[in-house]
Order: C-alpha cells, then structure tokens, then sequence
C-alpha cells in the first residue's frame, strides 16, 4: 500500500499513519494537506522523514505516537521536528532522539533599545559582532578551561559560567531547567570529548547556527506579550547554538556502546541509527547522565555567548549589560523526564525531542513565575531574510504533544542544492536591500542557508497555531545576522 | 568516482567506495576532509596519526571518521591528505590507521566550509562487492 493510502485525516492539520507492520502506536503529523503531499511525495527516496517517524513508531514502550511537528523534515534515525514519549520501566533511549547536537537551542534576550536607537549604527554593531563572537569551523572561545573546569561545567552547566562572571543570575530563572540538569555525571564522558570542548565554551560552531539582532514588528497577544516584555519596534536578540565538539563526541562515543546494548536486550530495530537500551539498564542510565552533562554543557555555552552579545553591544553602542536580559531560552535536542497526563493518568515519562521544542502550557510548575500565568515561551528561529517568532505553549499542546511544537522553519532544499542556486554573494547583496546585514565566517554557510532553503516559515508556523498547539505571541524581523 | 557525496535534505549522505577495505576507507575520509575545508589552501607539513576500531567494517567506516572529526579538534589542525596504513579484523573486531598531513589551524589562509558535527548510522550501508567494498553513512551538519 503506497504512502498515501496509510495515512488518515484527523482535522486540517493532523494527519495519522495507523499502526502497521512493527509500529507499536500510530505515526501522527501535524501538517496541512499542502506539507503531506510533499512528504508522501519525498516517500519515495531512500532517505525520507515519513519512513523515519513510522520507524520510531517500532521502539519498544513508546506512548500514544511518534509525533511530528509542520517542520518536520529528514533527520538521522529520527525525523527532525520528532517527539517520542517512552515509559520509563518498557521504553528506551535512543541516541537519534537527541542527536550529536545535545541540548541545541535558542537564547531569547530583549533589550531597552527600539529600532530606531540602532539607526545608522547597524554596520558598527555587526562588525564588532563579527570580531567579540567565535563563531565559524575552527574558531575558538576566549575561554580556555582545563579538564577539571570541564568537569564543573558538565556539572554546574550555565550556573557555573554566571560564577566566572558571564552573565548574570537573573540570566538563570529564564533559562529551561535553571541552566543546570541533575544526574549529570562527568565521569561517563570520555576525555576526548572534554579536551575536544576545552577551547569551544562560547563558540556558535557553523551550519545553522546564528546570532541575530531582530526587531519586533507584529504583536499578537497583548497580555503574553506584557508577561514577556515585549513591544512593537523593541529590539530583542536571538542565538541558537548547542554543546559544541563536546556533544559531538558523546553522541560518537554512546552510538557504538548503544549498538552493543540493542543487540544484548534483543531489541530490532529498523534502522541502526536507532540504536537505544532500556530506559533503567546500566547501559541506558549511563547514556542519560551522559547526556545530561553534554546538555549542561549547551547550557555553559549559550550562557557565555550572551555574555559576547552583550559586550559587543557595549563595545560598539555603550549600551549597557543591564539593558540587555534573557527573556527565555529552551532546547530542541533533548531527552528528559517529565510529568504528562496519558489516559487521565498523570505518569513520569522520558521524552525525546528531536528538532522540537518543550512547549510547556499555562501552570506548569517548571515555568518561571512571570511567566506561568500565560504558558512558556517557544522560539521559532526563521532564516537570515524571514521572521522568527515568539509563541506561547497552550493546554491542548499539553494534552496532544507531550507539551512541544516547533522548532524552525524546517529545510526544503539539500544543502548541495541551496549552494547552487545561491551564491553568496548575492544573497547577501539581497538581504541587505532587504535591510538585513549578514557576517559570515564561511561562504558555504550562507549560501546552505540561504531563505530560499527553508520551507515557509510564516506558513509553518500557522499550521501549530491553527491545530492549537502553540498560540502566536509576536514576530521577529531580522536587521543583523551572524553566522559561522 | 571513489568518494560521493549524497543528497539529503538537511545533512549530507557520504559514500565511498574502493577494491579493498583500505581503498574504501581512504576515499571515505578524502571525502570528509574536502567538506570541511577546501583543502588546496591547507599545507601538508605535519603528519598526525589516527586509529580506530568497531566490531564490523561498516562501524569502522564512521569510527574512523569521527576519529578525524575529533583529531582536528584536539590538534587545532586542519588537514590535506591521508593516507591509510592499516585496515584488518584482529580477534574479530576491525582496526585502522592512517596518517592525515596538514597544518595549525590559520582563519587567515584557511578557506573554511562547513563543520560536521558526527558520522552516524544514518543511512547505514557496508557491503562487499565482486568489485571491491562500499561504504556509506550521513553525516551530521
């Protein structure tokens, strides 16, 4: 049976892929007729998200379904823009449901500054940018650690940095989880991985990863908006980057040692990438400490590259540290454990979040104060030329995805393909008519990067909110991006 | 062509292939390495040893891989040219080793590309032919 006729309409925008074959629970999309088409006609070739989601379906205690979010496109093992929740005494943990780039995420700072206190200032704030923030392959941070600081980061995570002085501890109560995960244990992870980090604390890294100055330019929900801080023509900052060499090397060092693991509990998987233990082995309670110090890692990370944000900002306009503060930061390549309602049953469940982000609703007690009243923010990073959104997780989210939606706009093009179509530099001489500056370390990034790489941010971003799992708070205009 | 890159939406499949597992893994790392950097700009003055080892010889392909990923981290090099050395099953499980020839880390003269984060699983193939052996996996962006 094709592709096609597997899958079900629920409403306009959630489809579902019934159990079959090894899958333990149905495979569910939320996408518009328009995005399944696409990805029913991409069902085709070798490596397609379809495949990959109905693959997590297979994984032993899996909850309700393997779901993707509107940007879902191919991932390794798991699609991007996956979630997986997994009982924690029947389920397991897998290596591609975090992926090599642990904790990657999104840091939000809003500032004093409106848009026209940047006027005629955007080419000095984008050089000193440029020269303050590490970014780009083979760029290292001005932080030099040794083994054992190391150890203290994976350890203290963002806490520990704010303690060096980057940052400050304001910084923290904005940050998902405080910036610091328990049950990281440093001593499961190799010492390639920490010597690989000891001069890549602070560093963007490259691909799609950014720092981009924005200006709010729409305002949805007054009310959220005002929890937030927000304005219309207010300038706010976004950076998205993750654990650097250190999560590479934890992801390379588990995937053999999962390996091993898949095959000792004769667990089949579909595709190797899943490799995965049980959730309360040694060998999966290992992996998951593991992970827990990568992330505290990405913590560390996105902390000293606010605190670069902020002195370029004093360096090239005086503008102070205090105007500049973290308004949220949360992560789209996790695993954690948390409380979800399945079944009218409040359970403790691991979720997996590949290329999603948490989308907590209103009360959750893991939300800061100033925000609990109206739900956590979410962080949709758009491209170099289109928006980025600050949205809202809501109670249906809550009750249909395990409390996440998305994370970006999700690739269309092969990063082969953009590079064709788009030299760089003539999209950078476009998105300047367009009024946004770019400073790029590497060619190849812009032009992988490239808008015209990426579905439709505007369009993905409608399809969460009309199937109710996010609600739009505000939109980003970007006027300044850094790249690596 | 001993190496190729393949299409993927969001990262990059790698392909190599070669009469022997040696040749294979060669190209496979040849492959890497002009991702990375454009290679034409990098020196090879300096010769690094790199090894690895997995259970099967599809595993070794991506170990060895990151093997490279790590070792330019940990020298602050980038790199030219490797050349293999060794590639066999010992006691049942698959080692290699090479040489990687290249130089310190210079943003000046270096043209960077992209980073690779991780070789993975992904789209896993090893398989020996009547020609010789193919090896692929995605690697991470």
């Amino acid at each position: 049976m094709s592709v096609k006729a597997q899958v079900r309409k629920i409403h306009d925008y959630l489809y579902e892929i019934p159990p079959q074959g090894r899958m333990r629970v149905p495979a569910r999309l939320f996408v518009d007729e328009r995005a399944l088409r696409e990805l029913t006609e991409q069902s085709s070739q070798e490596w397609n998200a379809l495949e990959q989601l109905k693959n997590v379906a297979t994984l032993p205690g899996i909850q309700k379904a393997a779901m993707a979010m509107a940007d879902i496109h191919p991932g390794y093992g798991f699609p991007i823009g996956g979630v997986a929740a997994f009982d924690p005494k029947e389920g397991v943990i897998s290596v591609a449901g975090v992926g090599f780039d642990i904790n990657c995420g999104v840091r939000c700072l809003r500032t004093t500054l409106f848009r026209k206190d940047l006027e005629g200032k955007e080419e000095r704030l984008a050089d000193t940018m440029y020269q303050v923030i590490p970014a780009g392959l083979g760029s290292t941070g001005e932080l030099k650690l040794s083994t054992k600081e190391i150890d203290q980061v994976l350890r203290e995570g963002a806490h520990y940095v704010v303690g060096l002085g980057y940052g400050r501890a304001d910084d923290l109560t904005y940050i998902e989880e405080t910036g610091r995960l328990p049950d990281a244990d440093p001593s499961v992870v190799s010492t390639t991985a920490k010597q690989r980090q000891l001069a890549q604390v602070g560093t963007l890294g490259s691909g799609n990863h950014y720092v981009e100055v924005q200006v709010v330019d729409q305002v949805y929900d007054a009310e959220a908006a005002e929890a937030y801080g927000l304005e219309l023509g207010q300038i706010v900052i976004m950076l998205h980057t993750g654990s650097r060499a250190l999560g590479h090397q934890i992801g390379t060092d588990y995937l053999p040692f999962l390996d091993k693991a898949t095959k000792k509990y004769g667990i089949e998987v579909p595709d190797r990438e899943l490799v995965c233990a049980p959730i309360e082995s040694p060998e999966g309670r290992q992996y998951y400490r593991a992970v827990m110090a990568g992330a505290n890692c990405a913590f560390a990370n996105r902390q000293v590259l606010a605190h670069l944000v902020r002195e370029a900002f004093w360096k090239a306009l005086q503008v102070p540290d205090t105007a500049i503060e973290t308004l949220y930061e949360v992560a789209h390549n996790t695993v954690k454990f948390e409380v979800h309602e399945v079944d009218e049953e409040r359970r403790r469940l691991l979720v997996h979040r590949k290329g999603s982000t948490r989308a907590f609703g209103p009360g959750r007690p893991e939300l800061p104060e100033r925000y609990r009243a109206v739900g956590q923010p979410v962080l949709v990073g758009g491209t170099m030329g289109t928006a980025s959104y600050i949205l809202r997780g809501t109670e249906l989210g809550m009750r249909e995805t395990f409390g996440t939606a998305l994370h970006g706009a999700g690739r269309a093009k092969s990063r082969r393909a953009a590079k064709k179509a788009y030299p760089a530099d003539e999209i950078v001489r476009r998105l300047r008519e367009q009024g946004v500056i770019v400073r790029a370390h590497g060619k190849a990034s812009i032009s992988e990067e490239a808008p015209g790489a990426y579905k439709d941010v505007d369009h993905v971003v409608d399809v969460m909110c009309n199937a109710g799992i996010v609600a739009r708070v505000a939109r980003l205009r970007p006027i300044i991006c850094l790249k690596g | 062509m001993p190496y190729e890159y393949l299409e993927h939406q969001a990262d990059i499949g790698l392909e190599a292939t070669g009469a022997t597992v040696e040749e294979a893994l060669r190209d496979g790392v040849t492959g890497l390495l002009n991702l990375l950097v454009d290679v034409e700009t990098v020196e090879p003055r300096e010769e690094v040893t790199v090894q690895a080892s997995a259970e099967d010889a599809g595993a070794l392909f991506v170990s060895l891989l990151n093997a490279v990923l790590a070792t330019i981290d940990l020298r602050g090099m980038f790199f030219r040219e490797f050349r293999i050395t060794r590639a066999e099953q010992v006691n049942g499980r698959w080692i290699a080793e090479g040489v990687l020839a290249g130089e310190p880390i210079d943003l000046s003269r270096h043209a960077v590309e992209i980073e690779v984060k991780a070789a993975t699983y992904g789209g896993f193939l090893a398989e020996q032919t009547d020609r010789g052996w193919r090896f692929r996996c995605i690697l991470d962006i």
